[in-house]
């Protein structure tokens, strides 16, 4: 009989163990990260890296500055925000309130086929397709600009940004949208000033999670960008090449000595990457809490 | 997309498939590479997805609202929005250095397990929560325990939903580059991998090489069509598989 | 009011029980003894807590959060909500049948089998209980040749006889109902309604029920709880006919929301 006990809590302790393993991993990644990111700092300062403009790993003495790099990767980021945002939007208001369910059929697979693409294939697709367009079209000495980076990225924020949009937008009550139209509003009235204000944080939410996704995206903005380390201006930034922290850790990583100066360096960049979309998921979930709170009393 | 088709179809035939490249990756096949995604799909499914259902199981079946459960979930909701190539480091620094793993099958695997874990873990969640109640009191009723109810009534009812979890990680896992970029994916290897200590070829980064740093990258566009194709056809035709299972299952449910 | 023995052998004796949900005083100091082998019906306004105790004699609240009960409650003598009792044990000999029929997505014969299986019976022995039970749950002539079958596709009454047999097949002692006829048409309740008169034969049972006739119908005793007190407690038919309290005879003659 209590042997029978002992197994059950047996069995629950075995459990709650897999389950604090999510909660292991963050630590260790936190831990793993940020004590080679700070070994740098041993014979580097602080200060230069936080606020340096060049990114000279190899020259001597070796430049490590960060800004270069945060600044491609938030014009790329950018970019592809000012692109997908307001199609993502206007493709979830489309699947949720005016397209009919045979319609949405077949755009929610085709919206999960896009996310489910690995990111070397778009990046594949952007080099031998986009970068020789934009190239042509805007007359440039090459095409592999932040502007393509910025492009695919956009597509590739799109499902996130679809398919949590379109969530937040079917969960307002049919009640508020009928009382709406009640009132004689058209359709598109009632779309822009009861629904996308109601939906408003649950969009957020998920364009904070699109810059997540954004930000954090490696192998296809390497392949299109031209991974050259300056500081972009803006807006003429987007059309020259530009190098992202994500990429700068994929490229230089294979070619560093482990232990060396170059190879903190890169942990430093990839503890600033790890909190910046650590933030980034924090606010978004802030603001899901948020909203759902709201709907709740709303109701 | 149509273009990708189009022009991978072409270069693709059974030799494509099952070669070893030569003369520089300019010509032969890409079987290593294939074999490599195989390797790493099996290795961080087996680590991943029962630690993932597992951890699911706690969440759902067991932890009670609170620090613990909130804190789970907090990590588990930054683990999925981690990077990859964060994810890439840290396997670098725990796996290849501080395990001493080296740059290897292995610590590929590892690394992509935990980063497909979030995926593997909200998906068998999700699947928990549509077995009705019902049949956790019918069970726990007939003086059956709280473990034998979850392995013979809940489980059963909630493997569908798991599947296609397990598939979807197996898609992401299939397409990821950064992380094994960064733990032991080799640019070229003459040979196949012998044990898993030894490091690898994999699609995606095999794509990611020949189209990026070949030797001569325009007259190999063939072979990286192809080989976008294969990867490409992999990971869609697994992702179709899990979205028609799920469709197939949420209509049973509905019903 | 505290409950009487009846004469009979008292198989379950209630002594003081009090019961919270967080703040809200579900179940106020009930006395209660329910007799062996009789049927038992609890009547009363919905949220009276008829639910809430009758969860009470099988420990299902140990599964509800927030959920604290006082008191004593003893089954064959023995206190349930003592420390050495394995709640485990306690639910195999104390079965319960839910208002609506809840059949696990397995055959007929999967669902019968499921709590033998796990309780360590032969395969030999589990096609005998099998039977045993679907022919004590008044199911065995109409499923015999579709034992395989989903019990899904069963009708709902079919389904609650089904549940029955379930309970039924890992031998308990006491079976308590929530009010099992709720969810099913006239001729499926009163095919439950005989077999639950069968089954007193054997088993004590205790039912909730929202049908007065029902009540009348088949138990022995009654007991009428109103906002978490038992009002009344009585032979069935002094309840009907006699009710002595005010509030069971407003609530008997219906003039009662
Ligand atoms: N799981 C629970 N958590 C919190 N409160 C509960 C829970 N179950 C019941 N209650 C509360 O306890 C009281 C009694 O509920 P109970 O379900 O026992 O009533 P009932 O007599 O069975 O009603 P009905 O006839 O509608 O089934 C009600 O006030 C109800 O809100
Ligand atoms: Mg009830």
């Amino acid at each position: 009989m209590s042997n029978r006990k002992y197994q059950e809590k047996a069995i629950e302790s075995l459990l709650c163990l897999s389950g604090v393993t999510a909660v292991v991993i963050l630590f260790l990644i936190c831990i793993f990260l940020f004590r080679d990111g700070l070994a740098l700092f041993q014979n580097y300062s602080f200060i230069d890296f936080l606020i340096g403009t060049k990114w000279y790993p190899t020259s001597q003495p070796n430049q490590f500055g960060l800004l270069p790099l945060l600044f491609g990767s938030i014009i790329v980021t950018f970019g592809a925000i000012i692109f997908s945002v307001p199609l993502g939007i206007a493709v979830a208001i489309y699947i949720a309130e005016l397209a009919g369910e045979k319609e949405a059929d077949v755009l929610k697979p085709l919206v999960e086929i896009l996310a489910g693409i690995p990111s070397v294939v778009y990046g594949f697709f952007g080099l031998v397709v986009l970068v020789p367009l934009l190239q042509n079209i805007l007359d440039l000495p090459t095409g592999q600009t932040a502007l393509a980076g910025s492009i695919m990225l956009g597509i590739m924020a799109l499902p996130t940004i679809i398919s949590m949009s379109e969530d937040a937008i079917s969960s307002v009550p049919r009640s508020i949208k009928d009382g709406s139209l009640a009132l004689g509003s058209t359709e598109w009235q009632t779309i822009n000033k009861v629904i996308l204000p109601a939906a408003l944080s649950g969009i957020s939410a998920a364009v904070m999670l699109g810059i997540g996704r954004a930000i954090g995206e490696t192998m296809t903005v390497m392949m299109v960008t031209g991974n050259t380390a300056i500081i972009p201006g803006f807006p003429d930034g987007l059309f020259v090449p530009v190098r992202t922290m994500t990429a700068t850790i994929a490229l230089e990583m294979g070619e560093v000595p482990q232990g060396s100066e170059h190879f903190y360096a890169l942990f430093a960049i990839g503890s600033v990457l790890f909190i910046t979309t650590f933030i980034t998921n924090i606010v978004a979930e802030y603001i899901k809490k948020k909203y759902k709170f709201n709907m709740g009393a709303g109701q | 997309m149509l273009q990708i088709f189009l022009n991978g179809y072409s270069a693709i035939s059974i030799e494509f498939l099952t070669e070893m490249p030569r003369k520089r990756m300019t010509e032969g096949g890409i079987y290593p590479a294939i074999l490599g995604t195989i390797y790493l799909i099996v290795g961080s499914m087996g680590v991943a997805v029962p630690l993932g259902v597992l951890s699911a199981i706690y969440l759902n079946e067991y932890a009670q609202p609170g620090k613990t459960k909130w804190l789970i979930e907090m990590a588990i909701n930054n683990l999925a929005g981690t990077p990859s190539v964060v994810f890439g480091l840290f396997g670098l620094a725990m796996f290849v250095k501080y395990m001493g793993f080296g740059a290897s099958l292995l610590a590929s695997a590892l690394t992509l397990a935990l980063m497909v874990l979030p995926i593997i873990i909200r998906t068998s969640q999700e699947a928990l929560i549509t077995v009705p109640e019902e049949y956790r009191y019918a069970s726990l009723a007939l003086g059956v325990t709280k473990w034998q109810t979850i392995r013979q009534v809940v489980l059963p009812a909630a493997i569908p939903g798991m599947i296609t979890g397990a598939i979807l990680g197996v898609g992401r896992v299939a397409g990821e580059t950064a992380p094994i970029l960064l733990t032991g994916a080799a640019y070229f290897l003459p040979r196949l991998p012998d044990s898993i200590y030894s490091q690898f070829m994999a699609l995606p980064y095999h794509l990611y090489v020949i189209a990026t740093a070949g030797t001569n990258i325009s007259q190999t566009r063939p072979i990286q069509y192809g080989t976008a194709l294969v990867l490409l056809a992999i990971v869609l035709s697994v992702n179709m598989i899990a979205v028609s299972i799920r469709r197939h299952y949420r209509k049973k449910l509905r019903n | 009011m505290s409950g009487q023995n009846n004469g009979k052998q008292t198989e379950i004796e209630v002594r003081g029980l009090n019961l919270w949900y967080g703040n809200n005083h579900a179940l106020h100091n009930i006395s209660i003894d329910i007799p062996k082998n009789s049927v038992t019906a609890l009547i009363g306004p919905s949220g009276c807590g008829k639910s809430t105790f009758l969860r009470c004699l099988n420990r299902m609240n140990d599964l509800v959060k927030n959920c604290r009960i006082e008191g004593n409650v003893r089954i064959d003598d023995k206190d349930i909500y003592s420390k050495e009792v394995d709640v485990v044990d306690l639910r195999k000999r104390v079965g319960m049948v839910f208002q609506k029929p809840n059949p696990f997505p397995m055959s007929i014969r999967d669902n019968i089998a499921y709590g033998p299986k796990i309780h360590g019976f032969s395969k030999n022995e589990i096609d005998s209980i099998i039977e045993d039970a679907l022919r004590s749950g008044a199911l065995w002539d109409e499923v015999a040749d579709r034992l395989s079958t989903s019990a899904l596709n069963l009708s709902g009454g079919q389904q609650q006889r089904l549940c029955i047999a379930r309970t039924l097949a890992v031998k308990p002692e006491v079976i308590l109902f929530d009010e099992p006829c709720s969810a099913l048409d006239p001729i499926s309740t009163s095919k439950i309604e005989e077999l639950i008169m069968e089954l007193k034969k054997k088993y004590t049972i205790v039912i909730v029920t929202h049908n007065m006739q029902q009540a009348a119908r088949i138990s022995d005793n009654t007991a009428f709880f109103l906002t978490g007190d038992l009002i009344e407690y009585g032979k069935t038919d002094q309840i009907f006919e006699n009710p002595k309290m005010k509030p069971t005879e407003d609530y008997i003659t219906g003039r009662f929301g």
